[in-house]
């Protein structure tokens, strides 16, 4: 069998085959017409059959009773969870829904009705919302949407590219490749970071930031586009309000000569785009970076132009769906706050329950606060700036219901515990983070008893009076397009045999509000380093990389190799601080200290010391609450 | 076996494949999502396409499967069992192109050598190849810089010429035979224009070749003798995103690593496709790494692609001139690219 379907790793949606012998995966083939990937795969994409087939799969549902876990049936199973959920709802103490950017868009507007519609709350959210959230947030707050206005594809037509970057050929190959293309072509390539990462040594130029102010380096490129008179005076006339605010906000921006040259590259660029990544440091702070960068953007005139843009990059395949779905406390399916008059009678109509008035948690406090969880295919310790925070808060939940295809820490401490398809074995869509629908098939059969997720969240919503029933994916994808207006017409067959992937209606974002990124503060001599959370995303810990024998190699070895993490820094600043390499640096900031083996990575600045992703926990005492923290360094 | 030539009618090649269709898997170019090509088993002779650029997707997967069970694991009492897994089914390969049946041709020496790879061999000594020669190269295609095509002189089993109302059917081995001989009243001897026109159609086709060249001489010279400048590796190594794609779709590539999958109590050793290029390929258990920087890798891939060492050891380059790894590659490191590298010492400059 070959079933094609769509990638299930980062946001950039690239379409594969699926090869199954006998109801049993057996390898990836690429596709050559694909639109998003035209025949290209990066090593997990051509490695996405594997986590399903050699993973640790949940195949029975599980309870626990009588003091201990057993399997039941699917019925009993059912019932056990309605039953205890609807206890506690009676009870009047507080439930939740997290969904998923692992699971499809059908998945997670069943979680949403779940919560809102049967549970009666607002309660829902997913956990990588909080990292990818301040992001989207900044992009909004500008152009009064958060989705891009680039294609990956415009990436390689685009004269000038501004990479705000994390580390792009690692995060997302396929836009790095298109990165690559471009400048094979002669484009601009202009990074922004702490890092001389691979992106950066093959650009044009690197602007170097700060990390948790990069903010300054954006405000500089700002500063240089209004000093210079390069601003785009049909743009601003037409779609930027706020621009002398801004020249006053910029007053005292630092223009450097390089933010010169690369502001005359964007604007007198006919396309650019501008790649963001989430920045690191605070919420906050990573909120007006990214209102800052889209400024930038829409005064040079990019924001609106086809085949220019923005394009955030979104680390999980379908955060972009979950966030179109509702998964999110503060708005509705579609994208609407949830005081939204119209938008609320919409879906009042549609399912036939009046909708929660009172407010809802973001992830971390509803895990914090919840007395019952439904948690669909995620691991919140995994994914969650707050770590094993989360897993303690997770034990605490009176009754935990997970579903998932995976066996994950959080399944195993679930009281129950539903089995569902992976990517592979269900149909559904899912939305990368330009904002084509795409679909997935299944390839493989079930594993043991395990259902289509969509399945189980329907028989769960019907439980909770939820109405309708489905009785296949299509079916709830019908429903979507009524509930979320921009996805109207999905539903109807691709016009040939093609991918057809869709894409999400275009958003009329009526005026630009410019704003500045704003400057914080330095470090100070009695904390002379930076010590840096990295926020590229944990794949090692993700099911459907650590259960995969190819790609779990690196992280794997990694973690055998420094079981409580480790701190990188340049070599120089190595030397500086006299700490010999395969020793521990002490790590101590005005909150507290950590104790760290050190690893030498030759492209990081000097004075930054970088964690992991993966180790955040090791440093959770020097950061406190923040990304990005001053300190004092020495040998242990 | 000295070949034989046969010739078909195109309206008659249907009922030849269903005849194969009976006796055996058959597995042939057929369209997939929006007007890809994938090679998959086929269930009727109208699915066969004939007309068709090549896969993106090698069929070296039915002959090393990309996950592919080779031993059984029991536990019995305080013993383990372990007892291999053969595949013994008859398999037709039909309409493959010329550097495709090298590939195989290729992987089976390798796996010919000692100690022969049984599981392998057992495979590969069932699969027909029918290849379909090639009178239109394909854009990115360079057989003519390995000897691979468009035309094959050897390594087929039958090999199929469309000399417009017919075909011209060349049986070069066994096994070839015995894909002819059950429907013999569908082949009659070609004649001498026949053969002659193939041979003109082979020389038509070599020269309208594409842009894409591959100078393996010059730059063999370079790699074999380590005068290809570090800073070179370096350079390029800049432009390859590690996705393996190379490796994956390369017909001449057999790279593997193991691991087991518990099924019913049994651990399958499975063998599974790999990429010299990931970081992990030569990771060692210690957490030891020989070739832990991109361009230790891609400087490894390129010794083993074209160094005279290896030629003198496989009797060709470790390249069939497909040029799929133009079409996959994530980066701009294919083989053309960086044999271009190499044998000027410069990249994009």
């Amino acid at each position: 069998m070959t079933v094609p379907t769509t990638c299930p790793f980062c946001a950039c949606g690239c379409g594969l085959y699926l090869l199954a012998e006998q109801g049993e995966l057996v390898g990836v083939a690429p596709s050559e017409t694909h639109p998003v990937s035209s025949g290209r795969l990066c090593a997990r994409g051509w490695g996405a059959h594997e986590a399903a087939l050699w993973g640790n799969r949940l195949r029975q549902p599980l309870i626990n009773q009588h003091g201990r876990r057993e399997t039941a049936s699917w019925a009993e199973a059912l019932d056990y969870v309605t039953g205890r959920l609807k206890d506690l709802i009676e009870a009047g103490k507080p439930v939740g829904v997290l969904g998923s950017p692992r699971a499809s868009n059908e998945e997670n507007y069943l979680a949403c009705k779940l919560a809102r519609a049967g549970f009666q709350t607002n309660n829902v959210d997913f956990c990588f919302h909080s990292v990818c959230g301040p992001l989207l947030a900044g992009l909004e707050d500008v152009c009064g949407e958060y989705a891009p206005s680039a294609s990956l594809n415009d990436i390689e037509q685009s004269q000038t590219i501004l990479l705000m970057e994390g580390d792009l050929a690692r995060t997302h190959p396929r836009a790095a490749f298109s990165v690559l293309k471009a400048v094979e072509g002669g484009a601009h390539l202009v990074t922004l970071g702490y890092t001389r990462t691979q992106m950066a040594r093959l650009s044009s130029l690197h602007l170097e930031t700060t990390p948790g102010n990069e903010g300054e380096v954006i405000d500089s490129l700002l500063a240089a586009v209004l000093d210079l008179g390069l601003e785009d005076p049909t743009s601003i006339a037409l779609h930027c309000d706020g621009v002398d605010a801004l020249r006053r906000d910029l007053s005292s921006a630092r223009v450097t000569e390089d933010a010169c040259r690369a502001a005359q590259w964007l604007a007198r660029a006919k396309r650019a785009v501008i790649l963001m990544a989430p920045s690191s440091g605070q919420q906050r702070q990573a909120r007006r970076d990214a209102a800052a960068l889209a400024s930038l953007a829409a005064i040079t005139g990019h924001l609106r132009r086809p085949g220019s843009g923005l394009l955030p990059l979104l680390a999980r395949s379908n955060a972009r769906g979950a966030r179109d779905m509702g998964v999110t406390q503060d708005y509705l399916p579609g994208h609407q706050p949830i005081g939204d008059g119209r938008a609320q009678q919409r879906l009042v109509d549609l399912w036939g329950k009046k909708l929660p008035s009172a407010g809802g948690l973001e992830a971390q406090s509803l895990l914090e606060s919840v007395s019952g969880l439904v948690v669909l295919a995620d691991d919140p310790p995994s994914v969650l700036p707050m770590g094993q925070r989360a897993m303690a808060a997770l034990e605490k939940v009176e009754f935990l219901v997970v579903l998932d295809a995976f066996v994950t820490p959080t399944s195993s401490i679930a009281h129950a515990v539903l089995p569902i398809a992976s990517f592979a074995e269900t149909e559904g869509t899912i939305t990368n983070m330009e904002g084509r629908v795409q679909e997935i098939h299944a390839a493989a059969g079930l594993p043991g008893e395990a259902r289509p997720g969509w399945q189980v969240l329907a028989e769960l919503c019907a439980r909770f009076d939820g109405g309708v029933s489905y009785n296949s994916a299509p079916d709830v994808l019908k429903e979507i397009e009524q509930a979320v207006p921009r996805y109207a017409g999905m539903e109807q067959p691709a016009s040939d045999d093609g991918w057809g992937g869709r894409w999400v209606k275009d958003f009329d974002g009526g005026k630009c509000k410019v704003s500045a990124a704003g400057v914080l503060g330095r470090p100070t001599d009695k904390h002379p380093h930076l010590l840096v959370r990295d926020e590229a995303f944990d794949w090692g810990r993700d099911p459907l990389i650590s259960f995969s024998p190819t790609l779990s190699r690196d992280s794997q070895s990694e973690r055998k190799l420094f079981p409580n993490g480790f701190v990188e820094m340049c070599k120089p600043c190595a030397d500086e601080l006299g700490i010999p390499v395969g020793r521990r640096a002490k790590l101590i900031s005005v909150h507290g200290d950590a104790v760290l083996p050190i690893r030498l990575r030759a492209d990081l600045k000097s004075g930054v010391l970088l964690v992991p992703y993966a180790f955040r926990d090791r440093i959770s005492k020097v950061l406190g609450t923040e990304g990005v923290m001053a300190v004092k360094v020495e040998q242990a | 076996m000295q070949p034989i030539n046969l010739t078909i009618q195109k309206r008659e090649a249907t009922k030849w494949l269903e005849k194969l269709l009976e006796a055996s898997e058959v597995i042939a170019p057929r369209r997939g999502r929006g007007g890809d090509i994938v090679f998959s088993t086929t269930t009727s002779p109208g699915e066969v396409l004939w007309d068709f650029g090549n896969p993106l997707h090698p069929p070296k997967q039915f002959i090393l499967p990309q996950t592919d069970p080779i031993v059984k694991i029991q536990r019995n009492g305080q013993r383990h069992e372990v007892e291999p897994i053969y595949d013994d089914s008859p398999r037709v390969l039909f309409n493959a192109r010329s550097c495709d049946v090298k590939g195989i041709a290729f992987l089976t020496r390798m796996h010919e050598m000692e100690p022969a790879d049984a599981s392998y061999l057992r495979r590969a000594n069932r699969l027909t190849v029918i290849s379909l020669a090639c009178t239109t190269p394909c854009p990115l295609g360079f057989c003519v810089c390995t000897d691979s095509g468009p035309f094959l002189n050897d390594s087929y089993d039958v090999q199929l010429t469309d000399l417009g109302e017919n075909y011209l059917v060349e049986v070069g081995s066994e096994k070839g035979k015995a894909a002819v001989s059950d429907v013999p009243e569908l082949f009659r001897p070609a004649t001498e224009g026949e053969v002659s026109q193939r041979k003109r159609l082979e020389i038509e086709a070599k020269n309208h070749f594409g842009q894409e060249t591959c100078h393996f001489a010059s730059a063999m010279r370079r790699v074999s003798t380590g005068r290809v400048p570090e800073a070179l590796w370096e350079r390029m190594s800049d432009w390859c995103l590690e996705c393996g794609g190379c490796n994956l779709v390369c017909p001449t590539c057999y790279c593997f690593s193991v691991k087991d999958l518990g099924r019913d109590g049994a651990w399958i050793r499975c063998r599974m496709w790999d990429s010299c290029q990931y970081a992990a390929f030569t990771l060692e258990a210690s957490g030891h790494n020989p070739r832990p920087q991109r361009k230790e890798r891609m400087k490894r891939r390129f010794f083993h692609k074209a160094s005279a060492q290896y030629y003198q050891r496989d009797g060709m380059v470790g390249c069939v001139g497909c040029g799929r790894c133009i079409k996959v590659c994530l980066g701009t490191t294919s083989m053309p690219a960086v044999v271009g590298a190499i044998r000027k010492g410069k990249w994009h400059e």
